[in-house]
């Protein structure tokens, strides 16, 4: 059954998704085909500038993130990206340069092509809830993610400033939640499923970054998490990569797995362990994933 | 600590720094009537000297010396929580970024170097390799702010699963990545960028 794919996009991982969250990588690519959902790597893309371009040089940033649009143009379309930080660059520039047209002008001489923004640039959680649909989704559900109590972790790029990413409500989204429940899990309320997990100061201030991640870590055990979900590889790092390190600083244990969307998806639609990189966490999720029967 | 005392005059309120950062950011600093929200919810504002309702504060009274001399700006982790919530639609994100960039332009009196230097390794690391380098980043990190055995301990768990990637990844974009940078800088050399 090769039936020709209904819904294609160009897809825009990220410089994370080729190393730290390989993971990430892996799942999403698993997912996507098992829902006959078409992606396309975008070929020679290259870094969107993240948070250090537009931190001090703005045009810097649109020139890079505007450059990637165009190429994905030519491949579909629709961009698909997963990492929530690669997300938020791209929609921004889709943002400035639509109604700025000086900075388009200055953007179009960067990068000496026409700006066009023909396309569109979507977050997979919204290609999932949305573009494919829940109802399409529970029909692809196998093994249903009974008894999994998961705390959806949505941080700051996915849904803020609110005019910019448009993926959810900008202080209480339900994405996550919904995804969740239709692959038959249980989501839990907690106090700290919009704040910031410090991002990319893991790099130049770790110590921000781990008061930050405890008091999320702490929130979700509060509220009687098994595990984290998250659709973003630095949050990702910063609450698994990091953990032991918080919890030797706080001196307490969390050993609370935190998994990608698409892993956790993936498992509900009966993707073996192995193709979800499962084993590429730094909190093993699969003792609790045991216990739960889910693989 | 004596703080210095602020006077204000048209001596020591310098206005039109105050523009060019409305103008880069495309905000008014007027619209803030000091409610305070930005900094009650802004994760970074304890690691703050001015937290974010008194830098727009201090930029209103023209007084910008003493937010670039500080660490605030650069603490700032563009959450967007503040341009969010504020009820009188001051973007402080963008005033932050826009900040950021004065200051890096002047290589500003800023202490905070760490951010700083891993912002500059960021963006050479584009430059020279077209996407992220994790391992270089981290590793030139380090040396450059002597913190030889930072992380040390998370190396060979990361690479045993395989996250830390020992070479580079090739791109044949890399040119033209490179001709994106140069055009930049020759227009600002030209005065057609800011």
């Amino acid at each position: 059954m090769t039936a020709k794919r209904k819904l294609n996009y160009a897809y825009y991982p990220g410089c994370s998704l080729h190393a730290s969250a390989n993971e990430y990588d892996l799942s999403t690519r698993a997912l996507f085909d098992a829902l006959n959902i078409g992606l396309q790597e975008i070929p020679d893309w290259f870094c969107c500038g993240a948070t250090p371009a537009h931190n001090v040089d703005e045009l810097l940033s649109l020139s890079l993130c505007a450059k990637n649009i165009d190429m994905a143009e030519k491949v579909a379309p629709e961009m698909a990206v997963a990492c929530a930080s690669c997300f938020s660059r791209m929609k921004f520039t889709h943002h400035i340069l639509s109604k700025n047209e000086t900075k388009r002008r200055q953007v179009e001489k960067a990068i000496d092509a026409p700006v066009t923004l023909s396309g569109d640039v979507k977050h997979i959680l919204d290609i999932l809830a949305r573009d494919f649909g829940l109802k399409q989704l529970a029909k692809a559900v196998k093994k249903p993610l009974q008894g999994l109590k998961v705390a959806c972790y949505y941080g700051c790029l996915l849904t803020r400033p609110p005019e910019v990413p448009k993926l959810d409500d900008c202080e209480a989204p339900t994405i996550m939640e919904d995804l969740l429940h239709t692959a038959g899990a249980e989501t839990v309320q907690w106090t700290h499923r919009m704040e910031c997990c410090g991002a990319n100061f893991t790099l130049s201030r770790p110590a921000v970054v781990i008061q930050l991640t405890n008091a999320i870590l702490e929130s979700a055990r509060a509220a009687g998490a098994d595990c984290i979900m998250v659709g973003c590889p630095l949050c990702h790092g910063n609450l698994d990569i990091r953990q032991e390190e918080i919890e030797n600083k706080h001196r307490t244990s969390y050993r609370l797995p935190v998994l990608y969307i698409t892993q956790l998806l993936g498992l509900a639609a009966g993707l073996p362990a192995e193709k979800l990189g499962l084993d590429s966490q730094m909190v093993d999720p699969r003792p609790l994933l045991k216990s739960k029967g889910l693989i | 600590m004596k703080k210095k005392k602020m006077v204000l005059s048209s001596k020591t309120m310098d206005v039109d720094f105050v523009r060019k950062v409305e103008e880069l950011s495309g905000t008014s600093v007027r619209r803030c009537f000091q409610c305070g929200k930005c900094s009650a919810g802004c994760p970074m504002a304890t690691f703050m000297e001015h937290p974010p309702n008194r830098i727009v504060r201090l930029l209103q009274l023209g007084q910008w010396q003493r937010i670039l001399a500080g660490r605030s700006i650069w603490y700032c982790v563009s959450c967007e929580t503040c341009s969010t919530r504020c009820p009188n639609k001051v973007d402080l994100a963008a005033i932050m970024d826009a900040l950021r960039k004065l200051s890096w332009d002047q290589n500003g009196p800023s202490k905070e170097s760490y951010v700083q230097l891993a912002n500059r390794l960021f963006l050479e690391n584009i430059r020279s390799y077209g996407r992220q380098y994790e391992m270089r980043l981290a590793a030139v990190f380090n040396v450059k702010s002597g913190q030889f055995l930072k992380d040390m301990m998370l190396g060979p768990k990361l690479f045993s699963k395989g996250k830390l990637k020992v070479f580079h990844q090739t791109n044949r974009n890399i040119a033209e990545i490179d001709r994106i940078f140069q055009r930049i800088e020759q227009m600002r050399k030209n005065g057609e960028a800011q």
